[in-house]
C-alpha cells in the first residue's frame, strides 16, 4: 500500500469516526436542538474528512474537486434544513409546553 | 473472504434489516423514513453490483421522489383527519409461515438461476457486440433507446397514464396550500438561489453524459423533478386548478418525439422505432427528461398545473 | 461464496419480509410500503440472477430495471392519490372494515 493510499484511507477511516460520534449524539441527545447540533456539526465534519480521503484515493484533481462541490452542496442543504427543523421544533414548543431539556 | 464480499455481506444485512423495520415500524413516519434509508441501501447494492445508472436513478427515484410522495400523502391524511395514520401492530399470526415459504421459494428459483450456465448469444452479448455502431457508449442507454425502444415509449406512456389517474381520482378540489415556507424565510431564498440553477446543471449534465458514460434521460429527470418540487415546496410554484397549455405540451412531449421518430423512421424506408442518427437520440431523450420532470412534480403536487406565484 | 449469492439471499429475505409486511400490514400506506420493497426485491434478484457480461452485469437487464423503477414510482403515486382519496371519503385508514359500521 503506497502512503498516499493509506493517508487517504486514514482520512476514510476519521471522517467515519466523525459519523459514529453524530449518530451517538442523535441517538443519546435529549431534545431536538442538541441532536441538529450532533447532526450538523459532526456529519458534515465526517463528510468532509470522507470527501478528503477520496480525493486522495482518487488521485485525480479533477475527481477531488467535483468530491469537495458535492461536500459544499451537502453544507448547503444540511444548514437550510437544521434550520427549518428547529425553526418548526420552536414553533411548536411555543405552542404546546416547552420540550426543551430542563438542566 | 475479500473485503469487497464482506462490504456486499454488511449490505444484505442492511438490506434485510431496514426491511424488517419498514414493515415492523412503531410509527407510519417512521415507516417512511426506514423506507427512504432502504431506497439508499438498495442505491449502494446496485454500485456494488457493477451497474452505476441505476444506483442514480435508485437513489433519484425510488429513495427521493418515492419518499418524498410518500410524506407528501402522509402529510395529507394528517391534515385530513388528524391521527389518520395511527396503526395498530401487525397480526404475526398466519402471516409468518406463508412469507417464509415466499422468500424459501425465491431462494430457490434464485439458486438454480445461478448455476445455470450463461448461453452463448445472449442478448446482453449482442448488445454490447451492435454498440459501436450506434453510436453510444452506455450499452444501457442503448437498450433503452435503440433496442427496447418500445419498453421506453411504452414506460413513459404508462407514466401519463399514472398522472391521469391522479387527476381522476383526486376529483375537483381545490387544490390547498402547499408550501410553508417562501422565499422570506431565512436561508430559503439562498437554498432556492444556488440550489434550483445547480439542479438544472446536474441534471443536463446527466442528461449529456449519459450517452457515453452511466447517466440517461430518466435519472437527469429525476434531479429536475428534485428542482420543481424545491420550486413548489418554497411556494415559487403555486398550484392551479386547470393546467396550462404549456403544462400540458410539456407533458406530452416526451411520448411524442418518440412516437414522432419512430413512425418517421418507417417514412425514411427504415424499420419503425429506429434512431436516424445521434441527433435523434439526443432530442428524444431532452423530452423524456422534461416530461418526466413536470409529470412528476404535478404528481407530488397532485394539481392539475403549477404557476408562478404572482407577488 | 460469490457478491451474486449473497445479493441474491437478501433479496429473497427481503421479497419474504415484504410478503409479510403485506398481508399483516393493516393501514393503507403500509400495503403500498410493503409492496415497494418487495418491488425492490424484485429487482435486485433481477439483476443478480441476469448473469454478468465481460463488462458488467447485463445491459438488457439494467435497462429493463430501469424501466421498472420508473414504472413502480408511477404506480406508488398514483395508489398514493387513490388512497388519499379513499381516506378523505370513507374516513377508514383500512380495507378491513369493522364490524360495527358498514
Amino acid at each position: 500500500m503506497s502512503p498516499a493510499e493509506a493517508v487517504g484511507l486514514a482520512l476514510v477511516v476519521v471522517g467515519c469516526g466523525f459519523y459514529g460520534a453524530g449518530t451517538v449524539g442523535l441517538l443519546r441527545f435529549p431534545d431536538v436542538y442538541s441532536r441538529l447540533h450532533a447532526l450538523t456539526k459532526a456529519d458534515n465534519q465526517g463528510l468532509f474528512f470522507v470527501v478528503l480521503g477520496l480525493g486522495v484515493l482518487a488521485g485525480h484533481w479533477r475527481v477531488a474537486l467535483l468530491l469537495i462541490a458535492i461536500w459544499l452542496v451537502g453544507l448547503v442543504s444540511a444548514a437550510v434544513s437544521a434550520h427549518l427543523i428547529a425553526r418548526h421544533a420552536r414553533r411548536s414548543d411555543r405552542r404546546h409546553t416547552s420540550r426543551t431539556a430542563r438542566p | 473472504m475479500s473485503v469487497g464480499l464482506l462490504v456486499d455481506v454488511m449490505l444484505g444485512l442492511a438490506l434485510v434489516g431496514l426491511s424488517l423495520r419498514v414493515v415492523t415500524g412503531q410509527s407510519l413516519f417512521s415507516d417512511i423514513v426506514q423506507f427512504i434509508l432502504f431506497g439508499l441501501v438498495v442505491a449502494l447494492s446496485w454500485s456494488r453490483l457493477g451497474a452505476p445508472d441505476l444506483a442514480l436513478a435508485e437513489a433519484a427515484i425510488g429513495a427521493g421522489l418515492t419518499g418524498a410522495l410518500m410524506l407528501m400523502a402522509y402529510r395529507r391524511l394528517v391534515q385530513g383527519g388528524g391521527e389518520d395514520a395511527v396503526r395498530i401492530g401487525p397480526r404475526p399470526l398466519l402471516a409468518l409461515p406463508v412469507a417464509a415459504l415466499t422468500g424459501t421459494l425465491v431462494a430457490v428459483i434464485g439458486l438454480v438461476a445461478l448455476g445455470v450456465q450463461r448461453v452463448a448469444g445472449a442478448a446482453g452479448d449482442r448488445v454490447l457486440e451492435a454498440l459501436p455502431g450506434t453510436g453510444l457508449g452506455n450499452p444501457v442507454t442503448g437498450v433503452l433507446l435503440v433496442y427496447r425502444g418500445l419498453d421506453t415509449l411504452l414506460e413513459l406512456a404508462v407514466l401519463l397514464v399514472a398522472l391521469l389517474g391522479a387527476w381522476a381520482v383526486s376529483g375537483d378540489a381545490a387544490p390547498g396550500r402547499l408550501h410553508q415556507v417562501d422565499r422570506r424565510t431565512p436561508l430559503v431564498g439562498a437554498l432556492l438561489t444556488s440550489m434550483a440553477p445547480l439542479t438544472i446543471l446536474i441534471a443536463t449534465h446527466l442528461l449529456l453524459a449519459g450517452t457515453d458514460a452511466p447517466g440517461g434521460a430518466f435519472q437527469a429527470g429525476a434531479v429536475l423533478t428534485g428542482c420543481g418540487v424545491l420550486l413548489v415546496l418554497t411556494g415559487t410554484l403555486r398550484p392551479t386548478a386547470a393546467a396550462g397549455l404549456v403544462t400540458r405540451l410539456l407533458l406530452v412531449s416526451g411520448l411524442a418525439a418518440f412516437v414522432l421518430i419512430g413512425v418517421g423512421a418507417v417514412a425514411l424506408g427504415r424499420p419503425t422505432m429506429t434512431m436516424p442518427g445521434t441527433w435523434a437520440i439526443y432530442l428524444v431523450e431532452t423530452a423524456i427528461m422534461v416530461s418526466i420532470a413536470v409529470t412528476m412534480t404535478l404528481l407530488f403536487a397532485r394539481s392539475r398545473g403549477l404557476a408562478p406565484e404572482r407577488s | 461464496m460469490t457478491s451474486s449469492l449473497v445479493y441474491m439471499l437478501a433479496a429473497s429475505a427481503v421479497f419474504g419480509i415484504g410478503v409479510f409486511g403485506l398481508i399483516t400490514a393493516e393501514h393503507l400506506m403500509q400495503k403500498l410500503l410493503a409492496l415497494n420493497v418487495i418491488g425492490s426485491a424484485v429487482f435486485i434478484f433481477m439483476l443478480t440472477v441476469a448473469g454478468t457480461t465481460p463488462e458488467g452485469p447485463d445491459p438488457v437487464a439494467q435497462a429493463l430495471v430501469l424501466t421498472g423503477i420508473v414504472i413502480a414510482v408511477s404506480a406508488t403515486a398514483f395508489a398514493l392519490a387513490l388512497m388519499v382519496r379513499i381516506v378523505q371519503e370513507t374516513r377508514l385508514t383500512s380495507l378491513w372494515g369493522r364490524d360495527d359500521e358498514d
